[in-house]
């Protein structure tokens, strides 16, 4: 192939890839703008802006405010990590719900429970979504005292508060 | 072109751009959802996550359009080969961080399996098939530069 024809294809590749990425960008900030519940464009997506309401009020609690809780025995804990770092270690007392398989376990998760009483969602890492997302489905469901432990596992080991596995 | 090259041009062409209409669906249709999903990755700063959830479906939409009615090939095909091997490098980078999230692939429903082995199976399948229309695309317009008679 010539060289000249080469140079060709190259620019006829960067004019076509340019001219798709522009109509993108073009199309998805057009339909948003249109569309009746779209999202803004920059958007708070820190720990604290994810886990403010729309009425302001935030859905994380304090360490220490889960800890007196867990210590009079007034919340129910759920897990929301996967059922397998569940049983090698928990919360104490806490309760296994995994948010990947939320339609499979809740029912088993939920039985008994006070839709009044206090519930501490909890998953590993600042950024963990897992109780968050079960947060606003419990929510959904009915549950009007939900509130998530940020980071809880971390937090919760150590801090050297109780654990423990599951029986096998 | 010969007839296997056509053959198989137009048949990864066709289910590639398929599968790409079909991943931009949802997306679009649920901005919010897969803002949260593109959250989940953590690896984009937070400015940047609104902007990827809006304009990437659009840009998966469009490259799917390009495909199915054979148009902007060269530029079509060379985008869906370097958006898969960005795909299967976050793939494989949250693999290997153990991060329990969905792949926000198909469905932009995080109730939906976390990615495991099998997400990164398909990733892989489905960038053998883009790389491999490159090579039918440039081969394609090579084969018209030497020979402008013929086309496909």
């Amino acid at each position: 192939m010539q060289p000249s024809a080469l140079r060709q294809n190259f620019i006829d590749t960067i004019r076509e890839a340019g001219l798709i990425i522009l109509l993108s960008i073009a199309a998805g900030l057009a339909v948003n703008l249109a569309r009746t519940d779209s999202i803004p464009f920059v958007q708070d997506w820190s720990t604290e802006g994810r886990l403010s309401q729309d009425n302001g009020d935030s859905l994380a609690i304090s360490l220490a405010e889960a800890k007196i809780l867990f210590k009079e025995n007034k919340a129910v804990f759920l897990d929301a990590r996967s059922r397998d770092l569940f049983d090698e270690g928990h919360i104490k007392g806490s309760r296994s719900l995994p948010w990947h398989e939320v339609d499979d376990y809740f029912q088993e998760a939920l039985q008994g429970m006070d839709r009044e009483a206090p519930v501490i969602t909890y998953c590993d890492g600042e950024s963990c979504n897992l109780s968050h997302d079960l947060a606003l489905f419990l929510k959904n469901m009915g549950f009007s005292n939900v509130k998530v432990l940020i980071n809880g596992w971390t937090v919760w080991i150590e801090n050297k508060l109780p654990i423990e596995a599951s029986d096998k | 072109m010969n007839s296997s090259y056509r053959f198989f041009y137009h048949l990864i062409r066709l289910v590639l751009g398929g599968v790409f209409i079909y991943a931009s669906l949802d997306k679009i249709l649920n901005p919010g959802a897969f803002a949260q999903a593109v959250f989940n990755y953590q690896v984009l700063p937070g400015e940047l996550i609104n902007p990827t959830a809006l304009i990437l479906p659009w840009l998966e939409f469009i490259l799917g359009v390009c495909l199915l009615f054979n148009r902007w090939m060269q530029g079509a095909s060379s985008l869906v080969a370097v958006l898969m091997t960005f795909f299967m490098g976050l793939i494989l980078f949250n693999l290997a961080r153990g991060l329990d999230i969905s792949c926000g692939c198909f469905s932009t429903d995080p109730g939906d399996g976390p990615m495991d082995s099998l997400t990164l199976a398909r990733d892989v399948l489905f960038l053998i098939l883009a790389v491999g229309l490159v090579a039918l695309t440039f081969h394609k317009k090579n084969h018209h530069y030497d020979d402008p008679s013929q086309s496909v």
